[in-house]
C-alpha cells in the first residue's frame, strides 16, 4: 500500500484526542442532594455493565474516525504487482532497466530512486524460476549488461548497491543494450521491464522502440513500464545558469553573480530564497518570482574575503530535487598585485619621470596593482618577497649582491619587468642579470623621432594576439596598439640560449623583438625593449598602454592565464593545461574521490568524467593546489522533469506495455473513498450510541 | 373553581395559612360537587329523647311502631383520624417552589381543618428523624391550632422508617380510626409498605399520600452528576443522561407495585406532586371516599 501524501499522516495522531481527553478530562461533577438516590444507585448498578461496553464502543468509534479521516486524505492506494511472468506463454528472458538519471531523485517522502529499487526487486521476485535475468542500471556512464542468467542474489545484491546519478539516462540506449543481451538467451520469449520516471529527458520519442533480433528476424519484446512516479506530476525548480565575474568597478575584489532559475512546476512559486555563497558562507540573499514554466534571472554582488581564485555557490531553497538548487562555481578574483616599481631615471617634473606613466597606469581605478615607487639605489635595498612583481623601468645593473637575490625572487616565483632606456649599459646588464634576461642585450638601434622624415619611427608588427596578455586587444584596441610609434629601442641578441626558452610576445615590424618572456625558474620576466616614457616612443601615451600595462603586472604574478573560465558537466571531461608538465598529479573531486586523469599528445591533461557536482582540485605531488579548482554542474536539461504523457508512452511502446493488465506493473486501487465511506459510517454509528444514552 | 396552584401555595407563609386556603378550596369546590348533602345522609334511627331536634323525628317510624325515633346523620357519627406524616430527610427535596414536607405539612393542616369543622376527632402522628411525636386525635376546636402548630414546626430530617410505622399505629390505635400517610414510601426496607397496609387489616381506614417530586418521577438531568443522599452518607457520581432510563424504569416499577399493594390492601393511594393544585389532590380525594362510602 502507497499514500499519495503521505504527510498528512500525521493528522493521525488526533486519534489520541479520545483518549487523552479521556484521560485529562477534570470536569467536575455537580454535587445534588437527591432524595430517590436509592433508585439512582440501583439504575447504575444496573447500567455499569452495559454503560462500560457503550463508553468503549464510543471511544473506539471516535478513535477511528479521527484515524480514517487523515488516513483518508493522504489517500491510500493498494498496490497489486502484476505478474510479469504472466503475460507471455512460457519463460521468457528478462532485462530489468533502472533508470539512474538525475530525475530519480526526486523525493516526495522517500525519493523515486528508492522507489525504483524497490520495484525492481519486486520484478525479480514477480519471474518465474525458469526465467533468465540482468539488470542494466541506466545512468550516464551504461555499459553493456551480462547475459541474462540465473543468480538472483547477486542480482539483488547489484539492486541494493546501486545508486542515483548526478547525471542523464539515456533510456533509448539502455533499453537497445538491454535488447543486445536478450538476444544471449536461447529462451523464445523476451521481456523488458523498464523502471523510470520516465521524464521527456530522459527517453527520446523520435529514436525507434527497442527490438530483439530472434534467429534473423527483429521482434518486439514484452515491455513491462513500472512508473516510480505513479502517474503524478513532478514539480521542480532549478538553477538553470549561473555567471560569477569580478566586478572591480563596485570595489576591491567584488564579485557579481548573475543566476538564472527555472521552474517547471505546474503551479507558480513567489519569493523562493536564493542565497550565494563565497567560500562556503552566504553573503547575499534574494528572492525570486518563478511563474509556472517561467525563468527569473537575478544579480548578486558581495566582496570576496581574498583574492584569487574563490568558489561559491548560488543556492535556491530546496525543492523535492534539491541536487539542482545548489550550483557552484569558481571566480578569479583580481589579486591586489604588490608591485616594487623601481624608476631609474627619476625626474622632479613628474611627466618627466621615467615611472610617471607606469604608475599612473597601475593605480588607475579597477587595477589589481598596488605600486611602491622607489629610485634605484632605494630598490635594491627593498625586501623583495614582500612584493609580487618588481619592476626595473630604465635601471642600471644592480650590483652583484642585488642582482642574486633578484634572481632569487624571480626563481621562487616572482614576476620581473624590465624596460629599457638610457640608464641601461648592455654589458653590465649582460654580465649581471644575463641569466634572468630572455635574451642578452646587445645595442640601443633609433628608428626615427616622430615627425623625422630620415628615419621612420618602427611600430609595432607581429603580436601574438592569442597570448594571455594580448586576448583584450580586438578590432579597435588592436589599432591601437599597432598606432604606437618607437623611435629607439634595445636590440637583443638573436637565438635562444641552450636550456632556457624565451618566447617573442610582439617585435617590431623589423622583425626586432619589442616585448620577450622568459621563465625561469618558477617565475616571469618580461624584457620591454623600449621605455615606458616618452623618451624612446609615445607608446605610454597611447589608449593600449593602460592595459596591457595592468595585464602585464597580472600575467607576471600569475593570475592572468587562470582567467578563463573553466566549468565541467556531469559525465563529460575537461582538459586542463598546467604551464609546468607533471605539475598536477591529481585531481580531487568534491566528495574527496580521485578523478580520472589522462595526459594528452600535447601536454595537457584530459579530466574526468565527473560523476558529482561540485568543486574539483587540481593537486600537486605533495598535495597542495597545483592549479585553480573548477566548479562541475549539473546538465540544466536533466531538471527538466517534464513527464512523457502516458499516450505518449502507450505509442512508443505499444498500448499493452503502459495499459496491459499483466504489462501494467502494478494495479493501484484507491482506497481512500472506502475509508471515507467507512468514516461516515462509524460517525453514524457514534451518533446513533450517543442518541441512545 | 379556582384551584390553588404550588406557586400561589408557595407564596402564603406558614402551614396554617396555607393549610386553610387549601380546605377553602375545598370547601368551595364541595359546594359545587355534585355529591353535595352526602355528608348529613341519615345514618341510623335513636329513641327520642328530650331534647333532641324535633325536625329529625321520623314519622314514619312512629306510625309503623308506635314509638318516637329520631334519624341520626352521617356526620354526627364519631371519626377519629390520624394523619401520619413522614418528616424524613428525604422529604425535605425540591426542585420547584415546594418541598414534599411542605405539601404534606400542607395536606395535613387542610384535611385537619376539614376534620374538626364537622367535629371529628383528628390526631398527628409524625414519622421523623428524631422518632415519633403524637398528638392524640380530638375534635375540640382549640385542638386545630395544636395541630397546624406541630405541623408548622417539622423540619426534614433522619430516615424514612415506614415498617416502625406500623408497629407504632397499630399500638396507638386500639380503636378503629381512619390513618392519612403522607411520605414519598422512600424506605430501602422491602416489606415497609406491607407492614404500613397491615392496619388495613385491624378494620382501620388506611389512605395513603404518596408525594413525590416532579424530579423524582422525570429525572431531568443531563450532565455528569454528584447525587448525594439527604437521609445518610451515600453517594454516585455517574452521567446522568446515561442511567436516566434505567431510573424511569426503576421508578416506574416502584410505583406500579406500591399501587397495587395498595390496591390489593384495599387501601386509598394517590400519588402527589409537589407541583400540582393541592386544593384540586383533596378534592379528588374526597370524591373518592365518597364514592367508597356509598
Amino acid at each position: 500500500m502507497s499514500f499519495v501524501h503521505p504527510w498528512l499522516l500525521l493528522g493521525a495522531v488526533g486519534a489520541l484526542l479520545p483518549l487523552l481527553v479521556h484521560l485529562f478530562d477534570r470536569r467536575r461533577p455537580k454535587p445534588r442532594p437527591f432524595a430517590a438516590i436509592a433508585f439512582v444507585l440501583r439504575s447504575h448498578r444496573r447500567t455499569t455493565s452495559r454503560l462500560r461496553l457503550k463508553r468503549l464502543l464510543l471511544y473506539t468509534l471516535r478513535t477511528l474516525l479521527l484515524l480514517a479521516v487523515p488516513v483518508a486524505l493522504a489517500r491510500p492506494q493498494l498496490l497489486r504487482p502484476g505478474a510479469a511472468g504472466t503475460r507471455t506463454s512460457g519463460p521468457a528472458a528478462t532485462a530489468v532497466v533502472v533508470d539512474r538519471s538525475l530525475g530519480m531523485r526526486f523525493r516526495d517522502s522517500e525519493s523515486l530512486f528508492e522507489r525504483a529499487r524497490d520495484e525492481a526487486r519486486e520484478a525479480l521476485a514477480a519471474l518465474l524460476p525458469e526465467e533468465p535475468v540482468t539488470l542494466v542500471p541506466c545512468g550516464p556512464d551504461v555499459e553493456s549488461p551480462a547475459a541474462p542468467g540465473f543468480d538472483r542474489a547477486r542480482l539483488r545484491q547489484a539492486i541494493d548497491r546501486m545508486q542515483p546519478s548526478y547525471g542523464g539516462a539515456d533510456l533509448n540506449r539502455c533499453l537497445g543494450l538491454a535488447a543486445k543481451a536478450l538476444e544471449d538467451s536461447p529462451l523464445p520469449g523476451k521481456r523488458l521491464v523498464v523502471i523510470s520516471a520516465f521524464t521527456a529527458a530522459s527517453l527520446r520519442l523520435e529514436s525507434p522502440p527497442p527490438r530483439v533480433k530472434v534467429g534473423d528476424t527483429l521482434v518486439q519484446p514484452e515491455i513491462i513500464l513500472r512508473d516510480v512516479a505513479h502517474a503524478e506530476a513532478l514539480p521542480n525548480h532549478f538553477l538553470l545558469d549561473v555567471k560569477a565575474e569580478p566586478a572591480p568597478q563596485l570595489g576591491p575584489r567584488m564579485v557579481q553573480v548573475t543566476f538564472t532559475a527555472r521552474n517547471v512546476a505546474p503551479g507558480g512559486a513567489n519569493e523562493v530564497p536564493a542565497a550565494l555563497e563565497l567560500a562556503g558562507r552566504p553573503v547575499a540573499k534574494a528572492f525570486l518570482a518563478l511563474a509556472p514554466g517561467g525563468t527569473a534571472q537575478k544579480s548578486l554582488s558581495a566582496r570576496a574575503e581574498a583574492g584569487g581564485a574563490v568558489s561559491g555557490a548560488v543556492v535556491l531553497q530546496p525543492d523535492a530535487l534539491a541536487e539542482d538548487d545548489r550550483r557552484d562555481f569558481v571566480v578569479q578574483v583580481p589579486q591586489e598585485l604588490r608591485v616594487l616599481v623601481v624608476d631609474g631615471a627619476p625626474s622632479s617634473v613628474r611627466y618627466r619621470d621615467e615611472a610617471f606613466f607606469y604608475e599612473a597606469a597601475l593605480t588607475a581605478p579597477g587595477s589589481p596593482a598596488r605600486p611602491t615607487l622607489r629610485d634605484a639605489e632605494a630598490g635594491w635595498r627593498e625586501k623583495l618577497t614582500d612584493y609580487d612583481v618588481v619592476a626595473l623601468l630604465n635601471v642600471p645593473a644592480p650590483a652583484p649582491e642585488a642582482a642574486a637575490r633578484l634572481k632569487a625572487f624571480v626563481e621562487a616565483g616572482g614576476g620581473l619587468l624590465i624596460s629599457m632606456g638610457d640608464q641601461v649599459e648592455t654589458d653590465s646588464w649582460n654580465q649581471r642579470l644575463g641569466a634572468l634576461l630572455p635574451r642578452p642585450l646587445r645595442l640601443v638601434k633609433s628608428a626615427g623621432a616622430t615627425g623625422e622624415t630620415a628615419l621612420r619611427p618602427a611600430r609595432l608588427g607581429d603580436v601574438a594576439w592569442e597570448h594571455p596578455l594580448f586576448l583584450p586587444f580586438t578590432d579597435r584596441a588592436r589599432e591601437g596598439l599597432l598606432a604606437a610609434r618607437f623611435s629607439k629601442y634595445m636590440l637583443v641578441e638573436a637565438g635562444q640560449r641552450s636550456g632556457e626558452t624565451a618566447e617573442v610576445l610582439a617585435a617590431f615590424d623589423d622583425g626586432a623583438p619589442a616585448l620577450l618572456l622568459a621563465r625561469r625558474g618558477k617565475g616571469r620576466v618580461l624584457l620591454f625593449t623600449s621605455t615606458v616614457d616618452r623618451d624612446w616612443s609615445d607608446f605610454a601615451i597611447r589608449t593600449s598602454f593602460l592595459p596591457l600595462v595592468q595585464r602585464s603586472a597580472a600575467y607576471l604574478a600569475g593570475g592572468l592565464d587562470e582567467h578563463e573560465r573553466m566549468e565541467g558537466h556531469i559525465g563529460q571531461t575537461l582538459v586542463l593545461r598546467p604551464e609546468v608538465p607533471g605539475a598536477v598529479a591529481e585531481v580531487r573531486s568534491p566528495s574527496g574521490g580521485k578523478v580520472p586523469l589522462r595526459p594528452e599528445a600535447d601536454g595537457s591533461l584530459r579530466v574526468g568524467p565527473f560523476s558529482e557536482p561540485g568543486i574539483y582540485r587540481p593537486l600537486d605531488a605533495a598535495g597542495g593546489p597545483a592549479l585553480s579548482p573548477f566548479a562541475v554542474v549539473l546538465e540544466a536539461a536533466q531538471s527538466d522533469l517534464t513527464r512523457v504523457k502516458p499516450e505518449a508512452l502507450a505509442a512508443y511502446f505499444g498500448e499493452e506495455a503502459v495499459k496491459g493488465p499483466a504489462g501494467a506493473a502494478e494495479t493501484r486501487v484507491p482506497l481512500w473513498t472506502w475509508l471515507l465511506a467507512a468514516a461516515a459510517l462509524v460517525f453514524f454509528l457514534e451518533g446513533t450510541l450517543l442518541r441512545r444514552s | 373553581m379556582a384551584l390553588l396552584d404550588a406557586v400561589t401555595i408557595a407564596k402564603l407563609a406558614g402551614v396554617k395559612v396555607r393549610a386553610r386556603a387549601v380546605m377553602e378550596g375545598v370547601l368551595s369546590g364541595l359546594h359545587k360537587s355534585p355529591h353535595q348533602g352526602q355528608s348529613v345522609e341519615f345514618a341510623e334511627h335513636k329513641e327520642y329523647a328530650p331534647g333532641d331536634e324535633l325536625r329529625h323525628l321520623d314519622w314514619k317510624a312512629y306510625a309503623k311502631f308506635d314509638r318516637f325515633y329520631v334519624k341520626r346523620f352521617e356526620h354526627e357519627t364519631d371519626l377519629r383520624a390520624v394523619l401520619v406524616v413522614d418528616a424524613s430527610g428525604s422529604m425535605g427535596y425540591r426542585s420547584g417552589t415546594l418541598s414534599k414536607l411542605e405539601v404534606a405539612t400542607t395536606l395535613a393542616g387542610a384535611l385537619s381543618y376539614l376534620l374538626v369543622r364537622q367535629q371529628d376527632a383528628a390526631g398527628l402522628s409524625v414519622l421523623g428523624g428524631n422518632g415519633w411525636s403524637d398528638i392524640p386525635p380530638r375534635s375540640a376546636a382549640g385542638h386545630l391550632m395544636a395541630l397546624l402548630e406541630a405541623l408548622e414546626q417539622l423540619e426534614p430530617k433522619g430516615s424514612t422508617q415506614l415498617h416502625d410505622a406500623a408497629d407504632h399505629l397499630a399500638e396507638r390505635l386500639p380503636r378503629r380510626a381512619m390513618v392519612v400517610v403522607f411520605s414519598d414510601l422512600f424506605d430501602d426496607a422491602p416489606d415497609a409498605l406491607r407492614r404500613l397496609l397491615q392496619l388495613r387489616a385491624r378494620k382501620h381506614d388506611v389512605a395513603i399520600f404518596q408525594i413525590l417530586d416532579p424530579a423524582e418521577l422525570e429525572f431531568p438531568f443531563d450532565d455528569p452528576t454528584l447525587f448525594l443522599s439527604m437521609e445518610d452518607d451515600r453517594r454516585l457520581e455517574v452521567n446522568a443522561r446515561e442511567i436516566r432510563e434505567s431510573y424511569l424504569e426503576e421508578v416506574g416499577n416502584f410505583l406500579a407495585q406500591t399501587k397495587a399493594l395498595c390496591a390489593e390492601a384495599d387501601v386509598d393511594y394517590q400519588l402527589v406532586r409537589t407541583d400540582e393544585p393541592l386544593d384540586a389532590v383533596l378534592l379528588q380525594f374526597l370524591s373518592r371516599r365518597q364514592g367508597r362510602r356509598r
